[in-house]
């Protein structure tokens, strides 16, 4: 690795402070959570920055705290205590399930929700250092290239998928993110976090340099009753999702009075389908209903020439998901 | 934390405007940032920021300076000396350096060591209690879970945490808490096992039976035959065994090896004034300076490289190459004082390339218009430079389709699957005069140390090659490296020792794995299913150099009286291609048990039926096999495995989305005999010792050697010392290759014992400081007969076509391996060669962007290595016999438990979903697309 500077942060004002000092004294400065996704770059030297901000050291930052509008978590909690954690077990499992999936128990113990949210992506064209759209280049090599695992919705014109198990689960819980910056803080809905190649090709989302996700506030538990996230590997564990579907119910006997839909894996960002969404609302949930949910999912798919099996698969993970309400609705 | 107070006032010095802030936040510096575009200037080594942390290593309270830089694993390793924590990728991928911090699980190489401050720290060398191994550890030694030993520690780490948190954890629950811990060696099950059962001090039973073969039954012995933990597994279990990184000697420097980003490029020029210039580079060499040439790199032919060949060859590869043929052939490397200033420097070289045009497949590369990678096109040739296709013909294939009822043709692939042993390529070489000393992980001493002399032009006796331990084999590990070539060349211009240690990633890219192949199959059978005729044309990729033969193995294991073979083996301009556990064994045996097997099913025949009336009953239908146990082998796992029950006659004919299928193979294998040595020597006080010139790759050879010593001498194996991997202290090996230690070094030890007691019983035993020393080199041959190991693989598999997810449910391994000399160990490379297969079979891939010709899948994660969760329960059957060859009839087995897999895998699937899988590896993708393409779903 280049040479940099490590800086703790004390507490959130700090980190806003090295970050600004960092900034002001001409030198990049790159934010680790629990780090182990930075380092891999920083070994990589897809990233090269001076001072490295750790923010572990912060006070606070990894609370769950109840409240009355309902949940705030830091952003700072770990995958393991967050996946552990009762209260989200209990009344968010779509966010429980999400983190417990992720690579591997030693990276869920030092890998937090906030860079879970915020990785950068997993495309092998950006991870090997092609000189892409992600990486300060003008292409995506994906679209004529090895696109197996990439976009089937929502590319263009980069093709690359969220690499987040956590951001779909957020986006379905609809969750709200506390960024705190050195221009200040401000809240995003998560749905409107993630931004399309389209707005900015160089990013996943409305993050600015200088800025970090300081918390994500969930909604009073009443909101989704049931809730879950299914995601398939290309082996068992620590690979990113080929597909992934995050479903948050709220179900009054067997009907559906609200739903959430939202997919990994199939798009640049957390891909949500409000027309499957509006296809449950108000009906009883069945078998047959989940398999016209199914189809309903995959209506806009746009593949590329390698990621033709994605559509069978959303349509299938999709059907699949709702299907496990059925049986112990 | 205390920040050191040099950098401090540097940055104080460095900066204008940020220095009000940073005197309030002490931790922010600015710094010159060596190595950044351009290049400017070369950072002076005390600028880099360091930072004193208090920490808890292992209970003790330490203080230690850090660069902040540094790693967590790096610290502990290279500022610690605890170096039982190990690096098998440096990216967060294989858990070979988990540690606990306080008490959880985390990649050491995935954090900063200044991150620790105020933290605990535990690791491997933290498990012993007064110098006590835990329970678990003692459980790691009862069931033999490390192999080769470098995952260990990882392994121990995790399970520890686990055992803290669960002390009676489930097999499952076992699986998911070392899920981040990769073994390469794919001793899973022994790890679950022993895991499960520490807690209990209770050892998990075995999934192996042992039945004596009828053809030829083995008899009881004394020390041979039982269970024993290996000699050195204490070691294993602690992290005190020494593996080449973890080697340091005075002086010592770091190299790294600048690699070609093309795949196909003439080197114009490249300027090292830079590089030089930074301050603790001590020596660079390039092909400019260095003509030095890798005769193990490109073995034409897969004959052993000696003088002859080495005159004649017409394609040579050198240590570096211009031009370079491949995304990571060498083009320079350096030698400096710490790891990151020679990694620095590889960042201050500018290389200009003239790319040359490339190509990746090997059925493209031989088309007319392809770019010629060697002048005389891309046909790899043979050692003796002759430019044709391997071939084998019997009888007439035209006369044998005529006399054919029905004729099938298919095309299968395989790709290429890396070895990926845990401990990625390092070696450290010394020059003390002229004579060189190199500690490399290689599994064969004495070979390496030939092709080192060879290669650098001095005599044998000059070179000494160390191998203490090593982290796993798995192929071409038989020679030496051009890691040792670069580290002693390096070593010899700066006049310090230097230790080489290869990224992860350059272990993928720049070294070998098995070579991929596409085959055309064409077969006649009679309506019964006899078959008449078989036709093969196959393609191999090989990359730029031919490192081992290309060849595709398989056809051979039929009884046929019409055969032809065609096997191409292609240069491209891909990763080279090399040996991997049965080098063209489980590539071939796919293709040709899948195409069997679909033979079988279209004419609605039980595949069982079909291997027992067509396997082979002859090598090569003429020469009788020492003992034959084959059928044996097929019957036997077929009614333990309730293959009628699982078997689906009508393929794919489960109702619903989640369907079982069952899928054989079956495996014959080379068990020849041939030439080692071994020396034994008894003292005047009764101690004896054993010396061979095994390293143990990981398959346990020291403790073979043991045993069957021990059982020559008629004493316990605890009272004959095993001294190993060092030319200066033990004879030739043959090398651990081609599974052939145990009975050629083994059958060595044996008459070395013969010779001893000859002199004994001529002399007495010694007294006083007299010793008698037993020496043997036996070179055995087998007239009229063909020595061979056999098996057969039995697999059920659900899948999920909805969701394209394929997984083994049931496996048994039924193996003729001989004698079995240690059952435990025996166990261990069954479960490993099985779990490899059914890896090859599902996921793993190195996978080519063919515009820039760059591999994108390098590394453990990107290649889709098998994890825990990915391994299931194997049972193992070992029908024991005694040919009365080799020592006391033991055979071949570390490549054999591999070779069926893949094939029975394949089968298995195309059982369960009614479509036949033709490419490797069988991923979700495929699946997904073959069922919808077949249920002609919407998509």
């Amino acid at each position: 690795m280049k040479a940099f500077t490590n800086a703790n942060a004390r507490d959130l004002a700090h980190a806003v402070t090295l970050i600004r000092q960092g900034r002001d004294s001409r030198n990049t400065v790159a934010i680790a959570g629990g780090g182990s996704d930075l380092l891999g770059m920083m070994k990589e030297r897809l990233v090269t920055p001076d001072v490295v901000v750790h923010l572990r050291t912060a006070k606070n930052l990894d609370q769950v705290k109840q409240t009355k509008d309902g949940v705030t978590i830091g952003g700072l909690i770990t995958l393991d205590a967050l996946s552990s954690h009762p209260l989200v077990r209990k009344h968010y499992a779509v966010l429980a399930e999400a983190a417990e999936g992720v690579a591997t128990p030693q990276i869920r113990n030092v890998a937090t929700l906030a860079g879970n949210v915020n990785q950068r992506p997993w495309c092998w064209y950006y991870r090997n250092g092609f000189k892409c759209l992600k990486n300060g280049g003008t292409t995506c090599y994906s679209v004529n290239g090895e696109n197996q695992f990439h976009a089937i919705f929502g590319g263009g014109p980069s093709y690359i998928v969220h690499p987040s198990d956590t951001a779909p689960a957020l986006v379905a819980l609809d969750a709200t993110f506390r960024i705190v910056g050195v221009d200040g803080e401000r809240r995003v809905p998560a749905a409107e976090f993630f931004v399309l190649p389209t707005v900015d090709p160089a990013r996943e989302n409305v993050l600015k340099d200088g800025e970090l996700l300081a918390e994500i506030v969930l909604p009073a538990r009443s909101a989704f009753s049931r809730s879950t996230y299914h995601k398939v590997l290309d082996r068992e564990a620590w690979t990113h999702a080929v597909v992934s579907a995050a479903v948050a119910l709220d179900i009054n006997k067997d009907t559906v009075r609200s739903a959430r839909v939202v997919l990994g894996g199939v798009a640049p960002i957390p891909w949500r389908l409000p027309e499957v969404e509006k296809l449950l609302t108000g009906q009883r949930l069945t078998t047959d209903l989940a398999a016209r949910a199914g189809e309903a999912a995959v209506a806009g798919a746009r593949p590329l020439a390698k990621n033709g099996y994605k559509v069978p698969l959303t349509r299938n993970m999709v059907k699949r998901t709702l299907e496990g309400f059925v049986r112990t609705a | 934390m205390r920040k050191r107070k040099i950098s401090r006032r540097r940055f104080l010095e460095g900066t204008g405007a940020a220095l009000t802030a940073a005197a309030a936040a002490p931790a922010l510096r600015a710094q010159q940032r060596p190595g950044s575009a351009g290049g400017a200037t070369a950072a002076p080594a005390a600028a880099v920021p360091r930072t004193t942390i208090n920490l808890t290593i292992n209970g003790a309270s330490k203080r230690v300076e850090v660069e902040d830089r540094w790693t967590l694993a790096e610290a502990l390793r290279d500022h610690l000396g605890l170096t039982g924590t190990k690096i098998g990728c440096d990216r967060g991928e294989c858990g070979a350096c988990t540690v606990l911090v306080d008490g959880k699980p985390t990649y050491s190489c995935s954090q900063l060591a200044v991150w620790m401050d105020g933290r605990s720290v535990q690791t491997v060398e933290g498990l012993l209690k007064n110098g006590e191994l835990s329970a678990l550890q003692r459980s790691f030694v009862a069931h033999d879970a490390p192999q080769c030993g470098f995952c260990t520690s990882g392994q121990l780490m995790s399970a520890t945490a686990l055992l803290n948190a669960t002390p009676h954890p489930t097999p499952e629950q076992a699986r998911v808490a070392m899920t981040g811990n990769i073994c390469r060696c794919s001793n899973y099950n022994h790890y679950v096992a022993a895991t499960v059962a520490a807690a209990n001090g209770t050892h998990s039973p075995q999934r192996g039976e042992r039945f004596a073969s009828a053809s030829s039954p083995v008899a009881a012995m004394t020390v041979i035959g039982h269970d024993t933990s290996r000699i050195d597994a204490v070691e294993r279990v602690s992290g005190k065994a020494k593996y080449t990184a973890d080697v340091t000697l005075p002086g010592m420097l770091y190299a790294r090896v600048l690699r070609s980003p093309h795949p196909h490029a003439r080197v114009r020029a490249i300027d090292l004034s830079k590089a030089r210039a930074l301050p603790g580079v001590k020596a660079i060499v390039t092909h400019e300076n260095c003509d030095v040439v890798w005769g193990a790199g490109s073995i034409s032919g897969g004959a052993q490289y000696n003088d002859e060949i080495k005159k004649i060859t017409k394609h040579r590869r050198y240590a570096f190459n211009n031009p370079v043929r491949f995304v990571g052939d060498p083009v320079a490397a350096v030698a400096a004082v710490d790891r990151h200033i020679a990694e620095e420097a590889l960042q201050l070289i500018a290389v200009d390339y003239e790319t040359l045009p490339f190509v990746l497949d090997p059925e493209e590369a031989l088309k007319a218009d392809a770019v010629k990678i060697w002048p005389e096109g891309n046909l790899s040739p043979t050692a003796r430079n002759e430019f044709q296709p391997i071939g084998q013909k019997r009888g007439s294939v035209e006369d044998g389709f005529k006399a054919s009822d029905k004729v099938f043709e298919e095309r299968f692939s395989t790709s290429f699957v890396h070895n990926a042993q845990m401990e990625p390529r390092s070696a450290v070489a010394q020059w003390e005069g002229d004579k060189l000393t190199v500690y490399t992980p290689t599994g064969g001493v004495a070979n390496c140390r030939t092709d080192m002399a060879r290669d650098l032009g001095i005599a044998p006796e000059k070179v000494r090659i160390v191998c203490q331990y090593m982290g796993g084999n798995f192929g071409n590990k038989n020679q030496n490296q051009d890691a040792d070539l670069i580290a002693a060349m390096l070593a010899k211009q700066a006049g310090a020792p230097v230790k080489l240690e290869l990224s992860r990633k350059e272990d993928f890219i720049g070294m070998h794995g098995r070579w991929p192949t596409a085959q055309y199959y064409k077969v006649g059978v009679k309506s019964d299913g006899t078959l008449q005729a078989i036709q093969m044309r196959g393609y191999s990729g090989m990359g730029p150099y031919r490192k081992n033969s290309g060849n595709i193995a398989g056809v051979e294991i039929y009884q046929c009286p019409n055969i032809e073979t065609s096997i191409s083996p292609v240069y491209t301009n891909r990763t080279v291609s090399g040996n991997f556990r049965g080098p063209e064994f489980p590539q071939g045996f796919f293709g040709i048990q899948s195409m069997m097997d679909d033979v079988a099913a279209k004419m609605n025949i039980d595949p069982v039926e079909f291997i027992l009336r067509n396997m082979t009953r002859k090598a090569g239908d003429q020469t009788p096999y020492t003992n034959y146990s084959l059928e044996e082998c097929i019957r036997k796992g077929a009614e333990a495995f309730e293959w009628k029950k699982r078997w689906r006659a009508v393929p794919g004919s489960d109702p619903g989305p989640i369907k079982r299928g069952a899928g054989v193979s079956f495996m014959a294998f080379r068990a020849g005999l041939g030439r080692s040595s071994a020396v034994v020597r008894v003292t005047g006080q009764g101690k004896y010792s054993l010396h061979v010139g095994v390293t143990d790759v990981g398959a346990g050879a020291k403790t073979t050697m043991g045993l069957i010593g021990a059982e020559a001498l008629g004493i316990p194996l605890s009272q004959l010392e095993v001294v190993w991997g060092d030319t200066d202290r033990c004879p030739y090996s043959v090398g651990e290759s081609g599974s052939r230690t145990t009975i050629m070094t083994g059958y060595a030890v044996i008459e070395a014992v013969k010779d001893l007691k000859k002199q004994i019983a001529e002399k007495g035993l010694p007294k006083g400081d007299e010793v008698l020393i037993g020496t043997a080199t036996p070179n055995p041959t087998l007239q009229g007969k063909v020595r061979s190991t056999f098996g057969a693989h039995f697999v059920e598999v659900e899948v999920d076509t909805e969701l394209g997810r394929a997984h083994v449910t049931k496996y048994l391994a039924v193996h003729d391996c001989g004698r079995i000399i240690n059952p435990l160990t025996a166990r261990s490379q069954i479960l490993g060669g099985a779990q490899m297969g059914i890896g090859m079979a599902l996921h793993e891939d190195l996978l080519y962007d063919r515009r820039s010709g760059a591999p994108l899948t390098p590394g453990y994660y990107g290649a889709r290595i098998s994890t825990h969760r990915d391994a299931p329960d194997i049972d193992i059957i070992f029908i024991e016999s005694d040919d009365g060859l080799g020592p006391f009839g033991a055979k071949s087995m570390g490549e054999s438990s591999k070779v069926p897999a893949p094939a029975a895998v394949a089968n298995a699937v195309a059982n369960a979903i009614g479509v036949r899988m033709k490419d490797l590896p069988i991923t979700r993708d495929k699946i997904v697309a073959a069922v919808a393409a077949r249920t002609g779903a919407r998509s």
